[in-house]
């Protein structure tokens, strides 16, 4: 069929009408997609009201987090202690917010982590192919083959439970199954002419990496950065229940959910308040990596409907 | 006239998308007696494809249809999935464009054959197995029994093309709807597979719909042909008043859009310009306008309807286009084509000898072994 | 791949642990060459160079399949033999309910895609999906306990994997039961999810494929085409994930029966790490390795049952 686009000189150009009638920018309509999807925009208000609440109650707290009111000791939730309070007088509002910020930053910088690294090797070994693929894929069967729960466990132990600490260890164990995603997807983009041209063109090798590949799956790394903190949040949450993780005096949600089970049937608000937190964190950040993956994938399922 | 076998009025179908409501038809009407082969013809997205689902009621259930599809005295329209299936793969049945799809890859093709017959018939597990070996040799399988227990990924596209015309062929139907049948196999096996479809038609009796793209295709198997374009018949007539007295400027685009071995002079190919409009929002006016060398004023303040041309019985042909009375046979219109010719580009270079030519590219005993 | 990973394991552990630890608080205080008197005959000392230790121990497992001692000494052999089908009891039937369950709910939501019953359902499976275990297992466990309350009998087990003095076939099984259901339920409510959106958009890739279309051409109805001919299609990549899942199960058990006081194998994961066991933590790596290895195979066995292309080539 020919698809010439020169008009015939008769009668006005319908290719306007063919379009829709104005151009919404990519933004535009990335953002237009997502707010559509109602349950993605619950989770981001969400989300945001439980940053919001790690950022301005350990402010607004009457107590601090390490503070011990002996005057209280294991008190349900009444006005002066508005969560309640531990057996040894700490106040769960004060520690659940900490607790809170605490899973949060561990979350957010182990996902940048492994979402950077992973990105990097992973389009870096398709792109280059040869030894520097092989040894990374080596690497990346090694590492899904050891059970890598125990060696977050056993690093972060002997971390003394700081959560840069912890932070760093996930990140270097945690970058290597989205590595291998990120992998697959680039494959397919070694092929594609513009990575051909740019290489012709004599464009240096890691310049493509970064600027031409990269660029091509980044909707891809958005979701698995959203999808990341998810992931981050259970295990590093894991790890602290276990008692390998943050460690007291610092608390996550993980630590405090820990402490809170063995007093389950005694003071469960100890329980309540950070598993609502956490459920609330992981759910909503599930929702907008939900709303992402439709907003930013053309092909996927919900794209077509309108 | 008997009664039809399948009888189509003003069907119309459109669904939802993200830019707005897209009119994929609308409204198509014909006749279809049995034994009779109708092509339709279009460009991809003109509603042939869409057309042949809505009878099959393979479409998706948010799509909505209006109109009247009578097929063997029962309205088709309104029947439920499970109503349909009693009738689907019976006296009704397709053959679809990619043979490498549309069989179901982890079955063998014995037991997908055997399915559609006991799909509708009570049968033995022995006549069951003789009945889809005797159809495989019929569509000329080569050791049917063997290949019953292969799977499809073990068969060459004409092959699988095969398989699909043996399950339609299976309970004998009234109706074969084939949509692009030819379009996704080698040349050389095309004309084997419509050869083929040729004779389920001879064997059963059946009526075929043919749609396809390819004018050499319904010239070689239509009695009638329905030209679509935008979701609308817009000529409609028996094959050889069509191939010779076209009356509407899209037919003769598309048929001077095929190469010609028959002509002896080198004769450019003429294109149709443009693409075809977005069925969204449609304006009222002839959509082929913009694309038509021909087109006046008046072309683009209504849509014109399909009527009667030439000088055959009532509805023997139809052409939607204002000018077609201006048209005369061969595609000409005030004595020079409706489609000017293109002129040939000459090159610069023609006029130099070959061998004085610069050389471009030489290549010399250029060999590639693989390492592994 | 397992016997490197292994090895490796066995390096870094000694990295990170210390089995002195263990005597180190002791009182009345051990002295060194009292630890060292203990912990050298099970190849634990540091007094012995790194390479003999790793010697011994490797030699040991190859020669006499033995995995070597706790500091304590305890068997690490006999440990995981118990512990082993402890939590096999475990993982097996919530994997099998969960991959049902999620298979169910796949077909179920996808042949009504977006009508309510598939929004409801993606609902709830986006929300079950991301309640943390421990979340989940601690919820259930005060469900548990007020619902004892209310009937007034211990019908749920919130701890350990049996009681003791229970005879007879049909007690024992009983028991078991009461048991097993609650860190079942558990399992199953997080992990039923992800086989339910799996199986879901892989059903909905394979509905508007080309041979279920001609299956309902040939005069199937739309439910029968989608349960024959896409569902066997799309079962193929879900069982390739089960299988693969399976070690996360396991691992995924260690929350859940140390919640639960099982004393599986991710309990004694637990006890190895925080007892600075080294030949434990080493033979637990080994058995994530081994069950890794056993997914992989069975993935692959999986496919050649399902996917007839795979069975010729």
């Amino acid at each position: 069929m020919p698809k010439d686009s020169i008009q015939p000189a008769v009668g006005p150009d319908t290719t306007a009408l063919r379009l829709p009638r104005k151009r919404m920018s990519k933004w535009h309509l990335y953002s237009r997609r997502f707010r559509r999807n109602r349950p993605a925009v619950a989770g981001l208000v969400i989300f945001a009201v439980l940053v919001l609440f790690a950022l301005i109650a350990p402010l607004i707290a009457r107590f601090d987090h390490t503070e011990l009111d002996f005057l209280s000791l294991g008190e349900p939730p009444n006005g002066d202690h508005w969560f309640g309070t531990t057996s040894a007088g700490n106040d769960t509002f004060a520690q659940v917010s900490i607790g809170l910020q605490r899973s949060l930053m561990i979350a957010l910088a182990v996902s940048v982590g492994t979402t950077a690294i992973s990105a990097v090797v992973g389009t870096a070994a398709a792109y280059f192919g040869g030894m520097f693929e092989r040894f990374t894929l080596l690497l990346i069967h090694f590492l899904m083959v050891v059970p890598t729960f125990l060696l977050l466990a056993m690093f972060s132990n002997d971390s003394g439970g700081d959560w840069r600490t912890i932070s760093l260890i996930m990140i270097l164990i945690g970058w290597f199954f989205p590595a291998r995603v990120i992998w697959t997807m680039a494959l397919s983009l070694r092929e594609r002419e513009y990575v051909h041209a740019a290489r012709y063109m004599g464009v240096p090798g890691m310049k493509i990496v970064l600027r031409h590949m990269l660029p091509n799956i980044g909707s891809l790394l958005v979701i698995n950065f959203t999808l990341g903190v998810v992931a981050a949040v259970m295990i590093e949450t894991g790890l602290s229940f276990l008692g390998f993780g943050v460690k007291i005096p610092d608390v996550s949600l993980g630590s405090l959910i820990g402490s809170g089970a063995n007093t389950i049937t005694s003071a469960p608000w100890l329980f309540y308040f950070p598993a609502a937190a956490l459920t609330l964190l992981t759910v909503s950040m599930a929702l907008i990596a939900d709303g992402l993956r439709d907003a930013l994938d053309p092909t996927s399922a919900a794209g077509g409907r309108a | 006239m008997t009664n039809p076998l399948l009888s189509v009025r003003d069907l119309r179908v459109s669904f939802a998308s993200e830019t707005g409501t897209v009119d994929a038809v609308r409204g198509i009407s014909f006749d279809l007696e049995a034994g009779r082969t109708l092509g339709i013809v279009g460009e991809s997205g003109s509603g042939k494809s869409v057309t042949s689902l809505a009878i099959m009621g393979l479409l998706d259930e948010n799509v909505r249809i209006s109109g009247s599809i009578i097929f063997d005295g029962q309205e088709l329209l309104g029947k439920s999935d499970k109503q349909l299936s009693a009738i689907r793969g019976n006296g009704l049945v397709m053959i679809f464009q990619d043979p490498l799809s549309s069989l179901t890859p982890v079955f063998s093709i014995g037991a997908q054959l055997i399915e559609a017959l006991t799909v509708h018939r009570a049968l033995s597990k022995r006549e069951a197995w003789a009945r889809a070996v005797q159809l495989l040799e019929t569509v000329g399988i080569p050791d049917p029994e063997q290949r019953m227990k292969s799977f499809p990924h073990e068969f060459s596209g004409g092959m699988r093309q095969r398989v699909v015309i043996a399950i339609a062929m299976a309970n004998k139907p009234k109706l074969i709807i084939a949509d692009e049948p030819t379009t996704a196999l080698d040349v050389t096996i095309q004309a084997q597979i419509l050869d083929l479809i040729s004779k389920a038609q001879a064997e059963t009796g059946a009526a075929v719909i043919m749609i396809t793209h390819d004018m050499g295709v319904v010239a070689k198997t239509a009695d009638d042909v329905l030209v679509m374009y935008a979701g609308k018949p817009v000529e409609k007539a028996p094959v050889h008043e069509l191939f010779h007295r076209t009356r509407m400027p899209y037919s003769i685009g598309l048929l001077g859009a095929i190469p010609r071995v028959d002509k002896a002079e080198k004769q450019p190919l003429v294109p149709i310009k443009g693409n075809p409009p977005l069925l969204i929002n449609l304006p009222n006016a002839c959509p082929f306008a913009s694309r038509c060398p021909i087109a006046i004023e008046a072309c683009h303040t209504s849509e014109p309807d399909l009527v009667d041309v030439g000088n055959g019985s009532v509805g023997e042909h139809q052409a939607a286009c204002i000018r077609s009375h201006e048209i005369t046979d061969g595609g000409l219109i005030d004595g020079r084509p409706v489609f000017p010719l293109p002129p040939i580009p000459e090159s610069a270079l023609a006029a130099i000898p070959r061998e004085d030519r610069p050389t471009t590219l030489e290549v010399r005993n250029l060999l590639r072994r693989s390492l592994s | 791949m397992i016997v490197v990973a292994t090895n490796l394991t066995y390096f870094l552990a000694w990295g990170f642990l210390d089995p002195r630890n263990n005597y180190v608080g002791r009182r009345p205080p051990l002295s060194e060459a009292q630890i060292v008197q203990l912990l050298q005959p099970r190849n634990l000392s540091d007094t012995v160079p790194l390479f003999e230790r790793w010697w011994n121990w490797l030699s040991g497992i190859v020669f006499r399949w033995d995995w070597g001692v706790s500091p304590v000494g305890q068997s690490v052999n006999e440990q995981v033999a118990y512990r082993m089908w402890v939590s096999a009891e475990l993982v097996l039937g919530a994997t099998i309910i969960t991959t049902i369950l999620g298979i169910a709910l796949g077909v179920y939501t996808a042949s009504r895609q977006y009508k309510l019953a598939d929004r409801i359902g993606q609902a709830t499976s986006i929300i079950t999906m991301n309640i943390n275990i421990v979340v989940a297992a601690l919820g259930i466990v005060l469900l548990a306990i007020s619902f004892n309350k209310m009937v007034g009998t211990t019908v749920f087990f919130v701890t350990g994997s049996a009681s003791p003095n229970v005879t007879g076939f049909f007690p024992i099984i009983i028991d078991a039961l009461q048991h097993l259901i609650l860190p079942t339920v558990a399992l199953v409510i997080i992990g039923y999810a992800g086989t339910h959106f799996l199986q879901r958009s892989l059903l909905l890739d394979n509905i508007n494929a080309d041979y279920v279309r001609t299956a309902r051409a040939k005069g199937l109805t739309k439910a029968q085409a989608i349960r024959k001919h896409a569902l066997r299609t799309s079962l193929i990549p879900v069982a390739t994930q089960v299988a693969f899942t399976i070690p996360t199960v396991f691992m995924g058990a260690i929350l859940t029966e140390s919640i639960f006081g099982w004393n599986g194998m991710g309990r004694y994961f637990l006890e190895t790490i925080s007892k600075n066991d080294i030949h434990g933590t080493v033979a637990i790596a080994a058995f994530g390795a081994v069950l890794t290895a056993i997914g992989a195979l069975l993935a692959d066995i999986a496919v050649v049952v399902l996917d007839p292309r795979v069975r010729v080539s």
